[in-house]
């Protein structure tokens, strides 16, 4: 037994799904769809070679991703959504379900028919009844016929027998979040009048018909359901949790072996896997369902990113498998990771839903945390020995330069990093602790590196800036410099602007490094200006004004996380001018002039500067000629954000 | 309470927020329900004169002519009611994200687009809003 499986004996039990055995309590989650298939649903090189990777995860079990069973098209959710309607496709199916078995996991194809949010190709959604959409980007309603109903089950039970043909141990339907299923199953979108609508029980029925069908048509194979313990629909008429594990309890009596929890809709008015929902908070809905059904298998795993707390789950009954994917994703070597008790190396899944994000635009999905996610086809990305060692400077100790330097040092580089500032972390640190959602989350990133760069024997030179001077001292030591400096904010953009030298620097406030007043107006409300206006009214309860050129506030943050500044601002009542730009700073404010000219003051005893962030890359004009090779990575380069700081230093660090 | 806001009323706060309906196709309606009791719908309707009011009977969203549609459960609409003649469109975003308010779409996104409905999606907070948070 290894040193972590012993730390963590309930997780590394062994378990049972039907009549296959599992060598641990994990299940990796089908985790939505990659979109790395073609538009016409095949499975490509770069799908298989992903799945080679989450093959080697060392979980008990692995779901491959959900597949749409008709060829229509109405259940396909995502661009490159892969498909099961015919056995055309089976080849490549083949690959991955031997993939997963030869790694000795139990494999699960997810068949996903995607009801109200598919169609992608089409110009309508299938749904029981005639419920518009409520976000608009989604395709309008087309009420499904029995005789449809009656299709799209036979045509669930076909592609089960398919996936069982493939080599794949059993199958897995989702209502996870708000798919057909759970469109059948909630009062919100079931408002039929027939035998398939109107009681719980009736709403039930394409459940328990779909489960009928399925393990008809697969009778040795486990099948699995992802059902809401939570839709979090309620206040729009959707089911309650009651109601959900009603709903469950049908699953039990039909004969369904595993019951995966999962909580939420894409629509639904609340955060339900975003990292501003704290871990472990929605356990109590799977304890709840190990309770009811104490003879059913209960996987859950929604905000659960931890296998320590998982491990307590196990043992404490909350549920028998940890459901886990994301995590997974920001780092496919976790499970080896705490079997071998190195849980202090794992990459965090931080929660900044990047992979749903790029999904929404119709993108491959990638992580913020894992730079090679979706590039495991090309060998570009492998870290492999250097070809020959050199000494490489890191200037720098943010995200950009330090994913830089790990990934140089992993290739038996010998590496430094300098860092001007007594810790490493650069802008991120400023980030995080401002941040109001999971600060933990962000510092993990930081600590993540600190404790690998250790490990690795990289040099870490702090408080120690680098100049021309200094760069003079060590010429001919190092052979490749990395200027990984990061971005400021740029006080000369302002500098026209009377009083404008009464401006504090946003980094300088995010750092406390510049003491503000009770009165504070920034400029610019980007991810660095409402991070810091939310802060200093949340924790110090200042009066704030954020003043931004552009229309609309949150203008460089993820598409997942804008609403929730949105919702900060409002509900902290910070005051938001848009579509104003700064005049001049006196000491009763900042004069601001709107859209049509009109000016106005905004009385402040802080002017903050958030606008105008401009890459720190003053070093690379002066060391062009000093050093061997000499790179630029991150926010040094263009300033952006953590996931491209990430990704740019890693593809620097694998090819120097 | 689930009475529907007083028609001039509702018409005076379209008025007020012209900005957010200029750009909108002469045709364009938007209802209000109230979830309790969806027989009658209060829709602005822009016309050649602009924005106008009226209550119309509600028979179903396929039928009900109208492109967006706000479905308001009784806490919500009695602050719609307050907010009518003051701030409405912070109280019907604030409404939206917390859930007293459903707001239907009756066209796709790009349709509402291109029948200026670009501002007043912003201005309901459908902006910031996405899938999987």
């Amino acid at each position: 037994m290894k040193p972590g499986e012993a730390k963590l004996p309930n997780l590394f039990q062994p378990g049972r799904l039907g009549r296959f055995e599992t060598r641990n309590r994990i299940k990796y989650g089908a985790c939505c769809v990659s979109n790395y298939n073609t538009r016409d649903g095949f499975i490509t090189e770069r799908e298989l070679a992903r799945m080679r990777v989450i093959a080697r995860t060392g979980c008990g079990i692995i779901t491959n991703q959900g597949a749409y069973p008709d060829p229509l098209g109405e259940g396909k959710a995502y661009f490159r959504q892969v498909a099961i309607f015919d056995d055309k496709f089976l080849p490549q199916f083949e690959r991955i379900a031997a993939d997963i078995k030869a790694q000795g996991a139990v494999a699960i194809q997810q068949i996903l028919h995607a009801g109200r949010y598919g169609g992608i190709d089409l110009g309508y959604c299938i749904q029981p009844s005639d419920v518009p959409q409520t976000l608009p980007h989604f395709r309008p309603p087309k009420v499904m016929t029995k005789e449809e109903i009656r299709d799209c089950i036979r045509q669930h039970a076909e592609a089960a027998k398919r996936a069982v043909r493939a080599g794949f141990d059993g199958t897995e339907i989702t209502s996870f979040m708000g798919y057909l299923l759970a469109n059948f199953n909630s009062r919100f979108t079931n408002q039929r009048t027939d035998e398939y609508g109107g009681s719980i029980a009736n709403r039930g029925r394409f459940m328990r018909e779909l489960i009928g069908a399925i393990k008809q048509a697969t009778p040795d194979n486990p099948l699995v359901v992802r059902l809401n313990g939570a839709e979090l629909m309620d206040k729009w008429g959707g089911n309650s949790e009651d109601e959900c594990f009603e709903l469950m309890q049908q699953a039990v009596d039909s004969g369904v072996d595993m019951i995966s929890v999962t909580v939420g809709w894409q629509e639904a008015p609340e955060s339900s896997i975003g990292r501003d929902i704290a871990p472990g908070y929605w356990n109590y809905l799977s304890e709840r369902a190990k309770k009811m059904f104490p003879n059913t298998l209960i996987t859950f795993g929604n905000r659960l990113p931890d296998p320590r707390m998982a491990n307590d789950c196990i043992r404490d009954g909350v549920f028998d498998f940890w459901e886990v994917c994301r995590p997974l994703l920001a780092d496919p070597e976790l499970v080896h990771k705490a079997a071998e008790d190195r849980l202090d190396e794992v990459r965090r899944c931080i929660g900044s839903l990047n992979c749903l994000s790029r999904l929404f635009r119709d993108l491959p999905y990638t992580c913020t945390m894992n730079p090679a996610l979706g590039h495991e086809v090309e060998p570009e990305y492998e870290v492999r020995p250097a070809a020959f060692k050199k000494k490489v400077m890191v200037i720098g100790a943010g995200p950009a330069g330090m994913e830089c330097a790990i990934t140089a040092a992993k290739r038996g580089h010998e590496v430094t990093v300098f860092e001007r500032s007594a810790q490493i972390g650069g802008n991120l640190r400023a980030f995080a602790v401002n941040d109001l959602a999971r600060p933990d989350d962000l510092l993990s990133v930081i600590s993540h590196y600190e404790v690998v760069a250790r490990k690795l024997g990289i040099e870490m030179r702090l408080n120690t800036e680098v100049h021309a001077k200094f760069m003079r001292s060590v010429l001919h030591q190092y052979d490749v410099c990395v200027i990984a400096a990061g971005a400021r904010v740029d006080l000369t953009s302002v500098a026209h602007l009377p009083g404008a030298d009464r401006m504090l620097d946003a980094l300088d406030v995010a750092h406390g490094r510049a003491p503000v007043g009770k009165r504070v107006a920034v400029i610019g409300a980007g991810k660095i200006g409402l991070t810091v206006a939310e802060s200093l009214r949340k924790r110090q309860g200042a009066e704030v004004t954020v003043i931004e050129q552009d229309k609309r506030i949150a203008g460089d943050v993820k598409p997942s996380f804008k609403w929730r500044h949105a919702a900060w601002v409002e509900e902290l009542g910070i005051a938001c001018l848009t579509s104003s730009r700064p005049v001049k700073v006196t000491a009763e404010g900042v004069t601001v002039r709107d859209a049509k000219g009109a000016e106005r003051l905004v009385p402040a005893d802080s002017v903050i500067l958030a606008a105008g962030i401009r890459p720190s890359h003053e070093l690379f004009a002066e060391f062009e000629w000093m050093v061997d090779e000499l790179h630029g990575v991150g926010d040094a380069v263009i300033a952006r954000g953590l996931e491209q700081a990430i990704q740019d230093g890693f593809r620097l660090g694998v090819r120097l | 309470m689930s009475a529907l806001p007083d028609i001039a009323a509702w018409r005076d706060a379209a008025a007020r927020n012209a900005g957010l309906f200029e750009a909108l196709d002469p045709g364009a309606r938007i209802g209000l329900v109230a979830r309790a009791d969806s027989a009658r719908m209060l829709l602005w309707e822009v016309g050649a004169a602009g924005v106008d009011a009226r209550v119309a009977a509600f028979e179903g969203y396929a039928s009900c002519g109208a492109d967006m549609l706000l479905s308001a459960d009784a806490g919500s609409m009695a602050r719609i009611a307050d907010a009518v003649g003051g701030d409405l469109f912070t109280a019907l975003r604030m409404d939206i994200r917390s859930g007293g308010v459903v707001c239907y779409m009756l066209r796709r996104r790009c349709d509402l687009e291109a029948r200026g409905f670009d501002e007043l999606l912003d201005a309901l907070g459908f902006a910031f809003m996405g899938a999987c948070r």
